[in-house]
Parts: structure tokens; C-alpha cells; sequence
């Protein structure tokens, strides 16, 4: 069959009733989840894994990525109503989407970013067809030291492109790796790092590490600012849920810049949802013949950033699925849950399951649908979750996420494991050291030592075989170039300023 | 002087790691590498991020030349009590889980943190408390069959 006949497929798939119910589960719980602060898409994907354990695996994973993308159009009402990102790529629009509200204006501020959201998520998902076949194509021909030098790229890229260090980066990536490398080694049945500790023996699992060091860590800081005062109040919603014909001119331009900037950002690795944010914000401030509005409430300021992170979250779907590779820590814990249902994403699900890949593919559109109704003009009740005190929140999510990882295993250890990696995540949260590359390194690990044994197994032990061919020289460029890219931006900046000045 | 913590601490991890990894047996067997040689790249790899740590410490430590840096006291204070009470509070609830049983022991749980952090709405916090437990409780390991441990209770 050729690839028009399995995307048509796809929606034949994505509209079964079922997997209607579960796009709308999905949207529903990420619209939930990206409102409510302290729990992001990363954990809440996460806790369902266990607890979907068994269920149809495309059902399942059209349930998750609709969490993942729903939690965007979610996080931009905190960040308009109370200025808290409810979900961390919203930065952006708590500075102008705040003012908007301050000034009467939130219903305009809240219908642009599911506007906004609705068109960009609309236009990565189209990219995310045209682009898929192509790249999965070319990600036939890898092997394993193609693909060993493409999740070092990913790596590289996320250790040195989150964060202010590249040091604490690459620390948080390697650390990823090593608790990756606990547990039994598939090719030799030698058991490493156990601590004499049997349930170490299959490793440490992928979702308590994920829940603690993103829900329970999120719950420590959130209460911490309970005790100390600063959690924030929201702002009622002020003025229709619609724009005017000016702002809605002002406003059309960003979106598709946005949508455009959002879904490049997205494809490659290290960037994701925050930076594609920021960018499309410096991009229209730039463009802008008012550049002073914003900070005070411009609207370009909304509907551009909201539209970037939201087709960002279909471009990060890109590498995931085409090749299997995910460009950052939502993405990856995405990959972990695939895993789970003992699925490999990647060129060759193209050709063993097309049902289930565009399946999930087509069933974003429908989702992105669903999100814009639940975001407008049922957003009235998503704001009411703001007003539950964030001192039962916080406490709920503990006993939630004690649910989820309980199911896993029936253990105590993985509640043990979820307090532990807590307390790390609040450490990393204090002292700068960022998350997501060692989630992502984690799930990762165990691929990345695989790739790297079997390839030198080929090459007898030579290393020539990571720079051997074209694809392996282009990934490692790009590797070398991620790593310099930090120390080169301030540089170019220096100059740009300097430039600037005279 | 966090950052100088943090460097101490990757390092002695690498080391350990590395002392870890020249414990694990080899049996050659096909694999040229063996279960040793990843490990070590990343207990080199992990001194790596050290050295690039020091070096970030070194430069700005350089750019604010003088002593403009006090190297802000880590003093404990009170709000770090606060997450410490959380932190012990928890332990106890994982403590307790499989002892009590998931029902009592979450909605004792719910019932102390809420006390504590949203004061004063006792009416509001046990109403919570308690329906949360028994709702998801029912939910969960009825309903869905998800296992949850039982613990005293005998349903």
C-alpha cells in the first residue's frame, strides 16, 4: 500500500469511536493538567503509563500525546490569569498576556492563544505528515553507529541548549546515562550497579524517576511557597471571549510566524516549546512598529509564543516518530510510554503498524479541534480549577502519583524511589541543574550502549565506523556544532550590541 | 559556592562509579566490549562535565574580580525546615502505605498536609481527605483492578 493510502487509513483509525473518547480523554486531562500548576505533561503522561497498562496501545498512546499537546493550550490561561506559566514553554505569555488581563482584556488574551494554538498546532501537524515519510526513508538506511551518533547529537543538544550551564547539562545528561546502565546488561547477563538491591536487577524504572523528579519535586517547591506566601491569586476573566477586528489583524500575522518558527524548533533536538516561545516573541517585538507595547500588554506578544509552542509540540514529534529519537524530556518520556506498550517507534513502525502511526498522527487534528472548543467556550471551567487551594493540590498529587507507581510493581521501592528522585529534582531545581537531559539520557541509555556495542562488534573494534559515513559525519558536525553554539551566541550578541551602538 | 558543591559531588560520584564498574565480572564472550567499556566512557564522560563545571566556576569567578562575591552563606532557614517536615512526612506516608494499607494511610496523609498547608478550612481538608481516599481507593483497585495495597483493612 502506498503512504496516501495508510495516512487515509488513519483516519479511519483516529475516528472509531474509541479512539475518539481517548483523543478526548487525552485533551481533556492535558487541558487539566497544563492549567494547574505543579503538574506538567511529563508526569501526568507518566502516572498514566501504569495505570493504562493492558489497554489497546494506540488507544493508549492517542490518549498520551493528547495529553502532551493539550497541556500547551492549558498552561496559557494560568499564565494570563494568575502569571505563573501553568506549563513551563508559557513563559512568554505571562508578560504580555498578564498586562492584557490587567487592562480588561483577558477574554481576548485567552481566545488569541486558543486561536493561536489551534491554527499553529494545526500547521505542525500537516508538517509533521510531510515531513514524516521522507525522513523515515532516509532513517532506513541507518545503522547502529548512525543511530549511536544521533542520540549523541540529541544528547548534546539538550545537555548544552537547556539551562544556563552546559556543565550542569552535561553533568545531568551523564548522570541519566549511568542510572540508565543500572540492572542486568542485556548482552552479557552480567548484573551492574545493583547495590545488592534485587529489584535493581531490572533496572530503575523509567516512571518513578520521571514522577519524582517532575511531580514530586514540583510538590516540595509549590509547598515551600505555600509556607512562604508567594503563591500567586487569579484574575477573574475580563471582556468577551473574542477579538476585535483590530486585534485580530494585529494578531493573524504572529500565529503564522509562530506556527512556522514553532515547528522548525521543534524537529531539531535540545530547543522544544520555551525557546521556540521565545523566539517567535523577540522575532514579532522586532517586527513589531510598536515595539513598546510590548511588556504592556501587546497582543502580538500572546499570539505569537502561544502559537510557537504549540506546533513546537508536533515538530518534536518528528524525530520521535520517524526515527526514534526524541529531542527532549516531554518527548522522551513519550518514548518511554511506546516502550512500555513494547513498541519501538522509529522508519520501520511506518511499515509494521501504519495504523497505529497515523492513527496517532491523524488523531491530532481532531484533537486540536476538541482542544479549541474545551479552550473557548468551555474555558470557564478550567479557570475554576485555579481557585482549588494549591494546599490540597499539592498533597493530592502525592497520593496520586503513590497510586500510579504502586501499580507498577505492587512495591514500596518505587515509592521510595519517587521521594528520592523528589528530592533530587528540588536539589537540580535550587542549585540550576536541568532535568530534562537526564530524562532524556535515561530513556535513552540503554539504546545508546546497544547501538554502540553492536557497531563496534561490526567494525571489529574500530572506532573509524562513527565518522565513516556521510550521516555520521554530518551528526557528528552538528554534535560539535550544539556544543560550541553556547559559547559562540554571547560572542555573536557582543557584537551584534557592539554593532548596534555605533 | 553551590556550584563548587555540586563539583565536589560529581566527582567523587565519578569515582565511585568508576570503582563500581571495575568490580563487574567479564566473560568474553563475542562481545568485543564487554559489559565494562560504556560505563567507563561515562565515569570519564562524568569528569568531563566536572572539569567543564570548574572551568564555568573559574570564569565567573573571573568576571566579577575582586571580591564582589560574598559567597552567598548556605544558611538553613526556615522555609528549608518546611521541606524537610514535607520530605519526612512523606517517608512516613511510604512507611505506612503497605503497613496500614493505601485507605488509611492516604487519607491520614491528606488529612496532616492539608492541616498545615491550607489552614483553617478543616471542614473543607477532611471532606477531601477522606472522600479522595475512598473514591480513589473504589476507583482504582475495584474498579480498574489496579493493585493498591490493602494493608489492616480486610476489603
Amino acid at each position: 500500500m502506498d503512504t496516501f493510502t495508510h495516512i487515509m487509513n488513519g483516519f479511519v483509525v483516529a475516528t472509531e469511536p474509541m479512539n475518539l473518547w481517548y483523543t478526548f480523554l487525552g485533551v481533556l486531562m492535558g487541558t487539566i493538567i497544563g492549567v494547574l500548576p505543579g503538574i506538567g505533561p511529563s508526569a501526568g503522561i507518566a502516572l498514566l503509563i501504569p495505570i493504562t497498562y493492558g489497554m489497546n496501545p494506540t488507544s493508549a498512546l492517542i490518549m498520551m500525546a493528547g495529553i502532551y499537546y493539550g497541556a500547551k493550550y492549558g498552561g496559557s490561561t494560568t499564565a494570563i490569569l494568575i502569571r505563573t506559566p501553568g506549563e513551563a514553554a508559557s513563559v512568554m505569555t505571562s508578560i504580555d498576556g498578564y498586562e492584557m488581563a490587567k487592562n480588561g482584556r483577558a477574554g481576548a488574551a485567552l481566545a488569541v492563544s486558543a486561536i493561536g494554538s489551534f491554527i499553529a498546532g494545526t500547521i505542525g501537524v500537516i508538517g509533521l505528515t510531510l515531513f514524516a515519510v521522507p525522513l523515515t526513508s532516509m532513517a532506513l538506511k541507518f545503522g547502529p553507529a548512525e543511530y549511536f551518533m544521533l542520540m549523541l547529537f540529541a544528547m548534546t543538544a539538550v545537555s548544552t541548549l537547556t539551562g544556563d550551564s552546559p556543565a550542569k547539562g552535561v553533568i545531568a545528561t551523564i548522570l541519566g546515562l549511568m542510572i540508565a546502565t543500572i540492572g542486568i546488561d542485556l548482552q552479557s547477563g552480567q548484573a551492574r550497579f545493583t547495590m545488592g538491591v534485587p529489584e535493581f536487577l531490572d533496572g530503575v524504572g523509567f516512571v518513578v524517576v520521571v514522577v519524582g523528579l517532575f511531580a514530586m519535586a514540583e510538590v516540595l517547591r509549590g509547598l515551600e511557597d505555600i509556607y512562604r506566601g508567594s503563591s500567586a491569586k487569579a484574575m477573574r476573566i475580563t471582556g468577551k471571549l473574542w477579538l476585535t477586528r483590530e486585534e485580530w489583524k494585529r494578531s493573524i500575522g504572529p500565529i503564522w510566524r509562530g506556527g512556522i518558527i514553532g515547528f522548525v524548533i521543534g524537529v531539531l533536538p535540545g530547543a522544544g516549546g520555551t525557546i521556540a516561545a521565545i523566539m517567535s516573541y523577540t522575532t514579532e517585538k522586532r517586527l513589531s512598529k510598536h515595539p513598546e507595547e510590548f511588556g504592556k500588554g501587546a497582543i502580538e506578544g500572546v499570539a505569537g509564543p502561544e502559537s510557537a509552542n504549540n506546533s513546537d509540540t508536533a515538530g518534536a514529534l518528528v524525530p520521535l516518530l520517524t526515527l526514534g529519537i526524541p529531542g527532549g524530556g516531554a518527548t522522551a518520556v513519550l518514548l518511554g510510554a511506546f516502550i512500555m506498550y513494547g513498541i519501538q517507534p522509529g522508519p520501520l513502525l511506518f511499515q509494521t503498524k501504519p495504523d497505529l502511526v497515523w492513527g496517532l498522527v491523524n488523531s491530532m487534528y481532531i484533537g486540536n479541534v476538541m482542544l479549541v472548543i474545551l479552550n473557548l467556550p468551555l474555558i470557564g471551567l478550567f479557570v475554576r480549577l485555579l481557585y482549588i487551594p494549591q494546599g490540597i493540590l499539592y498533597p493530592l498529587i502525592v497520593a496520586i502519583s503513590a497510586i500510579g507507581a504502586y501499580a507498577i510493581n505492587g512495591s514500596t521501592m518505587d515509592l521510595w524511589l519517587i521521594l528520592a528522585f523528589g528530592v533530587v529534582g528540588y536539589v537540580f531545581d535550587k542549585t540550576g541543574i536541568p532535568v530534562a537531559p537526564l530524562v532524556l539520557s535515561l530513556v535513552l541509555g540503554g539504546m545508546m550502549e546497544q547501538s554502540f556495542r553492536q557497531a563496534m562488534t561490526i567494525s571489529s573494534g574500530d572506532l573509524k565506523i562513527f565518522y565513516g559515513s556521510t550521516i555520521t559525519v554530518v551528526l557528528l558536525v552538528m554534535s560539535v556544532i550544539s556544543v560550541l553554539l553556547p559559547f559562540v551566541i554571547p560572542m555573536l550578541r557582543k557584537l551584534g550590541s557592539k554593532g548596534d551602538e555605533s | 559556592m553551590v556550584d563548587r558543591i555540586i563539583f565536589v559531588c560529581t566527582v567523587l560520584l565519578a569515582a565511585v562509579y568508576l570503582w563500581a564498574t571495575s568490580k563487574i565480572p567479564t566473560l568474553a564472550l563475542g562481545d568485543p566490549l564487554g559489559p565494562k567499556a560504556f560505563p567507563q566512557m561515562l565515569g570519564v564522560g562524568l569528569l568531563i562535565g566536572a572539569g567543564m563545571l570548574l572551568a564555568e566556576i573559574i570564569r565567573a569567578g573571573r568576571n566579577k574580580s575582586g571580591n564582589t562575591e560574598k559567597a552567598a552563606p548556605l544558611r538553613f532557614e526556615k522555609h528549608d525546615a518546611v521541606v524537610l517536615a514535607v520530605i519526612i512526612g512523606t517517608a512516613v506516608y511510604v512507611f505506612a502505605f503497605e503497613r496500614l494499607g493505601y485507605l488509611i494511610s492516604t487519607a491520614i496523609y491528606l488529612l496532616v498536609m492539608t492541616h498545615f498547608f491550607n489552614r483553617g478550612r478543616w471542614l473543607m481538608n477532611v471532606l477531601t481527605s477522606v472522600l479522595f481516599a475512598v473514591i480513589s481507593y473504589l476507583a482504582f483497585a475495584k474498579l480498574l483492578g489496579v493493585n493498591l495495597a490493602r494493608g489492616i483493612l480486610p476489603f
